[in-house]
This record gives C-alpha cells, structure tokens and sequence, in this order.
C-alpha cells in the first residue's frame, strides 16, 4: 500500500519535477528542418517578420546595381551570365540556411550545434560557450567560425571569417569584416526561426536583417547525399551560362 | 508511329504563372535560374531512353527521340536534383535505359536538342513531375 501511495505520489508531481529540471535547460533543436510555408489558414505568428532591405554604401551600391542591370539586360536576351552557382561552387554563411525547398539538419549537444544543408551537403559547426577569436586569426573560407550561446530560449550564433568570394545574400557584395548573428528559436514545437543579421561596416550602412521559418520535417526524414559531380553548366567566352548536351 | 512526333505546344500563361509560382517558392534556386530554357513552350518528346543519370545537381534523362520520318534524334534533359525528385515520388530506379518514356519539357532557346523536364510518363504509365506542386511561402509579416 504504502509503494502504491508513493508511486502516485510522484506520478501526481512528475510534471513540476520535469518543469523544474527543464526550466534551465534550453529547447532542444536536433532534427531535420524544412523551408515553413504556410498556406491558407495558417497562424500569422508561424510567419517571418518582413526583412530590412539591405541598405549599401554609395561606392558600392552603383557597382552593385549596374551588376544587378546586367543580369536584368541578359535575362532579357534569355541569357544568364556568369555566376557562383554555374560553377557549382556551395553558398556558405548565411546563404546555406535556406536554399529552394532543400531541409536544414540540427544535430544538438550541450558543446556544439552542427547545421547540415542537404543542398551541397553543408556544414556549419558552431562550438558553443566559447570566445569568439579575432578576425585576423580566422582563415576566409565559406563557413568561417561560428561561435554560440544560448540567451534563455534563443541560441545566439556569431559567424565571421567568410570570405568575400561567397555568393551574399541577395547577391550583395560583402568585405572580410562582415559579421553574422542567427538568432534562433522555436516559435512551437514544430517551427523553427532564425533570425539573421548581417553587419558590414565597409559594405552596409546599417545591419540588414532577414527572418527563416522553418517547419519540423517527419521523424523518419532522411537527409539526402549531395556532391556535385555532373556539373553540365559552363561560361562561355562571353561569360554567358550554357549547358553541355550529350550527343548519345 | 505519330504520337512519337516532337509535339509543340505554347501555354503561355499556365507555364509562366508556374514558374512565377516555383521563383516565389525559391529563396535561392539550388543551382541555376530558367533563364536558359524556354518556360513558354512545351515540347511532348516520346522515345527510349538511353541513359538515367541520378546525379547533383541536376538529373538528367537521355533520350532517343525518333521523328515523322523515323530519323532518331538525341535529347538531354534536365530534371531538379535527387533530393527535389524524392520530394515529388522519384527513385533513383525510376526509369532504366532502354525504358519507352514520354516527357514533357520546356526547350533550350537556343534551339538545341535539350530542355528542363516539366513532368514524365513512365512505361507503366505512372506521371511524375519535376519536383513538389506546392504552396508559395507566406507573405512576412509587417511589424
């Protein structure tokens, strides 16, 4: 009798024994994530606040938009011209969170969060609760360092170090100094935003800022191998993108 | 031997609110625009395939195409990529060389024997599209 009282004891106090042990502890994001669309009906506060547009430094906005010019003048043509994505070449920080409908993997640990993106099959670690290094320490490449903390619900992540070869997002030009903040944080259990703001002192004249949404895919998604291996698109000499065709 | 004739079709408006539909769905396009390939047009190409290639980034179906005189001519198609294919019922089985498949495509404005796949019969007649029918993402939220 007396192990049936305890036994329901503790099942009447499970939940505030559970609320207690989790209240420090923070949400759990592991799992595969895909692009959130919403739809007829869906609940406005599932949908990404609006972007600030991106506001660039003279010296490089008329470079900017006459690039912008050229593509809109080809496009015309039916012409595309030379881009990073012909070459098929990955997108990198922060462009990688969010390619077409391609799903996002969140492998969690209490030392590091891995972001995998099924297209290109990249990688993002982000080591948390460890300082940030200087810039000059961190060698320019597509993913940089990334560095994270959790601010109550929120893991906060800061990326430097991405080179300024790396398609930018909405094709701006980026220097060496551009630092990137996600701000990630589930909104329900199954969605997932990330808020990311990019800061370039060189480039932007304020710090762009652009939401993801994200929706839990199923439990059983597996994520999908991607390397580029049959690249058939090719710049010709007129930096214009076609494609090989096979005779056979 | 007709219905294995290169067919022209133009559905102007359907194709362009589809691709209009699949940009608005598209925060960065995995690979490449459509610029290369006339979304305007459908062409219905009906013949053997000769090769199933389940590749990144792209798909691709390699195709004999015989015409009205029986003259074969070689196409190469483009699909999404294996992960957009899954999305929408593809396998990496899906279709073997020597299969007699009929594809619907949007065709190269250059004029080559190449094009963007729109959907797919099978030989067993199942239709498969070019990746998911889906909804446009939600317009963000103004604060």
């Amino acid at each position: 009798m007396n192990l049936k009282i305890s036994t329901a004891t503790l099942l009447a106090f499970a939940p505030a024994i559970l609320n207690a042990q989790s209240a420090g502890a923070p949400p759990d994001l592991t799992g595969v994530w895909g692009i959130y669309r919403g739809g007829p009906g869906s609940d406005p506060k599932f949908h990404p606040p609006a972007p600030s547009p991106p506001v660039l430094k003279p010296e490089y906005d008329k470079p900017y938009q006459d690039k912008r010019a050229r593509e809109s003048e080809a496009a015309k043509r039916g012409e595309q011209l030379d881009n990073s994505s012909a070459r098929c070449v990955p997108y990198g920080v922060p462009t990688m969170m969010s390619i077409a409908i391609y799903p996002i993997e969140i492998i969690q640990n209490p030392k590091q969060v891995t972001i995998i993106s099924e297209a290109f099959s990249e990688v993002r670690r982000v080591y948390m609760d460890r300082p940030q290094w200087k810039l000059e320490d961190v060698a320019p490449g597509y993913y940089g360092r990334s560095v994270g903390h959790w601010e109550g619900d929120t893991l906060v992540v800061d990326t430097i170090g991405i080179k300024p070869t790396v398609s930018g997002y909405r094709g701006i030009p980026h220097s060496p100094q551009m630092r990137v903040t996600d701000r990630i944080r589930l909104i329900s259990p199954e969605i997932l935003h990330d808020q990311i703001t990019i800061d370039d002192p060189v480039v932007l004249e304020k710090p762009a800022t652009y939401t993801l949404a994200f929706k839990r895919m199923p439990a059983d998604y597996e994520m999908v191998e991607f390397v580029c291996d049959n690249n058939r698109e090719y710049v010709d000499e007129n930096g214009i993108v076609r494609l090989k065709l096979h005779d056979k | 031997m007709n219905h294995l004739h290169p067919i022209r079709t133009k559905l102007r408006g359907l194709s362009m609110l589809a691709a209009a539909l699949f940009a608005l769905a598209s925060p960065a396009w995995a690979h490449h625009s459509f610029t290369m390939f006339d979304m305007t047009k459908r062409i219905t190409l009906a013949g053997s395939v000769t090769s199933f290639e389940w590749t990144n980034p792209h798909a691709y179906i390699e195709i004999d195409v015989p015409d009205e005189k029986g003259a074969v001519k070689h196409w190469s198609i483009e699909l999404g990529s294996p992960s957009i294919l899954m999305q929408s019922g593809w396998k990496f089985s899906s279709i073997h060389a020597g299969d007699k498949v009929t594809l619907i495509i949007n065709p190269l404005k250059s004029g080559q024997n190449g094009g963007f796949l729109s959907q797919a019969t099978l030989t067993d007649g199942k239709v498969l599209f070019n990746g998911p029918r889906q909804e446009p993402p939600p317009a963000p939220t103004q604060k």
